[in-house]
């Protein structure tokens, strides 16, 4: 037993859990944030997304799937899933773009009701589109061993100074979302673009007022967010079984992601997504513990805890951590 | 007769004019009896309207609304009008209330096996725990409004369902469901399965139905009773404009956490039914926020702030969820269909099917007696 050790996989594992969460609640928190639109399709996204990484991967890179059953010649796993990695969000953000376009624009002026509604019937069809595409079953999801012989992508490694051994895929999941978040944080903080997308989201008439058309930013930002969603669909997908229902699921913790974090804040979302993920890991891996002659057992509180850290939160703080009273009121 | 078609009648020679039917229908159709009355109508023909008739007129039995399903229809009714009470009425859109209608199945069970399996004590007791419930979720998500009200519920709704599915597996049953549901005799000497003597069974065929028919009847009758009470007024107020209604005077949280309450009272009492009715509690069925789901779809796609549309989205959807699902063609996509349906009825149609009924009663009541209203 290595106390050290324990704590690393701890780490690791919260931060890679909390990690996905991230990636949802950027875009959910960017869409709400700006364009003030609610979006319970967010999941539906997230669940495109893993669907068409698996399709590219699984069925058209590996040996034995689609491709290789009509004959064609494969890319392998490899390649596959680095293609999906690129792919999918170009094809998640096309996707996004069509729902600003046809979905939410119409509703930006109808009440918050509406569009949580007309959304969630969103989510039901894409739910039940991919139901009937491809069934009900529940698929795994695989990783090439190591990118291009180079670094190693799945498999135990050990964790140094103990005995302990975690997936290397759960540290790619992390920097593939440190990444990103950088990316996008970097986008709307030091560019002409996230100027106006700020801008908007303190005073839309003001930036209409100056001659600016906001439209275009908010199509593209509501694409950006939308293909985060996709990506955490493709890095999510192998920690987890791929149905149809996942989308609805995940969408809850995203949304705690986005209120414990603070609405409208990338940095918010990122303490948010951590302190869930390391909230649930940290009540799984305790397991039983015994406190003063009763046993503990806090293992199934696991899923329980992040709607009680959640709750606490908007108690004492109700524009979330680190959100800004104005823009969550 | 009303009081203002006999003054009518009795009236000065200028409106000599005797009230024509039209006008008497007008004068009684807004009152309680009158609504309590039609309820009761209702309730009694819907086993004929929707299992006799399509039986004797032909149509395939395999299609026909199974008897069962005339009973679950009644019980998703009363859980919708409560529903609707809150968001039609008040104008909450809450995502969690599967929490209500299942916490008051478990508690109407568990009751039933360890207690007493009297259905009136399994309502009262399923009840009563849904409102306190709904006290302390109300309390608590009611601090902030629109959409954080939204994601707060449907947050409590998850907590609830994780906290039965595990933590609490030793009572619930976890996954498997709470099956030592034991219902005694209604009144302590009539089975509910048992047929009713005196009626013909094309109308009521058992007291389960004689017992769901009765909550429903008085769902409806309460519902309308707050409604057209100040109350009711208030929370439509509250609906329209909460900031002008809070500088009138109001004290809008707390008449919105009554709100909450009283919708969380419907649910238990829906909840209770469901338990009775299956003597089971199965816990997808039951706090899996699917369920949540289903009753925002029923009651948008019936009509929210009309009394009777929530019913009719409840038959609706157990209609499709039972019966179209089990067609060859298009059964498979009976969810899809429904969400499709849903998707166009919140775009185009903001009151639903209901709103579409009224405005052909509209229609009908300008072609009989012009446009008085």
């Amino acid at each position: 037993m290595n106390i050290v050790g324990e704590l690393i996989v701890l780490l690791v594992n919260g931060l890679q859990t909390g990690a996905i969460y991230v990636l949802l609640a950027i875009g959910l928190s960017i869409i709400l944030g700006t364009l003030k639109f609610v979006n319970f399709a967010h999941g539906a996204l997230f669940v495109i997304g893993a669907y068409a990484g698996l399709l590219i991967t699984q069925e058209i890179s590996i040996s034995n799937g689609r491709l290789a059953e009509w004959g064609y010649p494969t890319i392998g796993l490899e390649w596959g899933f680095f293609a999906a990695l690129v792919i999918v969000p170009l094809f998640v953000f096309v996707v996004g773009l069509a729902m600003e376009r046809f979905v939410a624009r119409p509703f930006y002026d109808r009440p918050d009701t509406d569009q949580i509604l007309v959304t969630f019937g969103l989510a039901i069809v894409v739910q039940e589109v991919i139901h009937a595409l491809i069934g009900p079953r529940t698929y795994g999801y695989e990783v090439p061993t190591s990118a291009f012989g180079l670094l190693p992508m799945t498999g135990p490694i050990p964790v140094p100074l103990s005995d302990v051994t975690i997936n290397v895929w759960r540290l790619w999941v992390i920097a593939i979302t440190a990444a990103l978040v950088i990316a996008v944080y970097a986008i709307v903080e030091y560019t002409d673009f996230g100027l106006v997308v700020k801008a908007g989201t303190r005073d839309p008439e003001m930036v209409r007022l100056l001659g600016i058309k906001i439209t275009r930013p908010y199509l593209v930002m509501f694409g950006i967010g939308a293909a985060l969603a996709g990506i955490a669909g493709v890095v999510g997908g192998p920690l987890q079984n791929i149905n149809p229902e996942i989308g609805m699921t995940i969408l809850v913790p995203a949304f705690l992601t986005v209120v414990i974090g603070g609405v409208g804040s990338i940095k918010g979302a990122v303490l948010g997504g951590t302190l869930i993920g390391m909230v649930q890991v940290t009540l799984i891996s305790l397991g039983s513990v015994g406190v003063g002659g009763f046993t503990v057992n806090f293992s199934p509180w696991s899923q329980v805890g992040i709607y009680v850290l959640a709750v606490i939160v908007l108690l004492t703080r109700p524009q979330g951590l680190l959100g800004s009273e104005e823009v969550s009121a | 007769m009303s009081d203002e078609v006999k003054s009518a009648e009795t009236g000065e020679p200028a409106e000599v004019e005797s009230p024509s039917l039209y006008d008497r229908w007008l004068a009684v159709r807004e009152r309680e009896v009158t609504v309590a009355v039609l309820t009761f109508l209702g309730v009694f023909l819907a086993p004929f309207a929707l299992v006799a008739l399509p039986e004797m007129l032909g149509i395939p039995t395999q299609y026909v609304w199974y008897r069962s399903l005339v009973v679950l229809a009644l019980i998703w009714g009363i859980f919708a009008i409560g529903y609707d009470l809150l968001l039609g009425f008040t104008g909450l859109l809450s995502f969690g209330h599967a929490m209500f209608w299942g916490v008051a199945a478990y508690a109407a069970g568990i009751f039933s096996a360890n207690v007493t399996g009297s259905p009136i004590a399994m309502i009262l007791v399923g009840t009563t725990t849904a409102v306190l419930l709904a006290w302390v979720i109300g309390w608590i998500s009611l601090r902030r409004g629109g959409i954080y009200f939204a994601i707060l519920t449907l947050a409590f709704g998850q907590m609830i369902y994780y906290i039965f599915l595990s933590p609490l597996g030793w009572l619930t049953g976890g996954e498997n469901g709470f099956n030592e549901v034991a219902v005694d005799p209604l009144l302590g000497f009539l089975p509910l399965g048992a047929e009713v003597a005196v009626v013909p069974d094309i109308l009521v065929q058992t007291w389960m139905y004689v017992f769901v028919g009765i909550a429903a009847v008085l769902a409806v009758v309460v519902a309308n009773r707050v409604l057209n009470s100040p109350y009711g007024i208030v929370l439509r107020a509250i609906r329209e404009n909460e900031q002008r209604a809070e500088f009138v005077g109001l004290n809008v949280w707390r008449y919105k956490l009554m709100a909450f309450i009283i919708s969380g009272a419907f649910a238990g009492v829906a909840g209770s039914l469901y338990v009775i009715q299956r003597s089971f509690v199965p816990i997808e069925n039951t706090l899996n926020w699917t369920v949540s789901g289903e009753i925002v779809i029923m009651t948008v796609l019936g009509g929210v702030g009309s009394l009777f549309g929530p019913i009719l989205g409840a038959g609706l959807y157990m209609y499709v969820a039972n019966i179209v699902s089990g067609m060859p063609a298009i059964g498979h996509f009976w969810h899809m269909i429904l969400g499709l349906v849903f998707v166009f009825v919140v775009v185009l149609l903001p009151n639903g099917i209901w709103g579409g009924v009224d405005w052909l009663r509209e229609r009908v009541g300008d072609a009989l007696g012009g446009d008085e209203r």
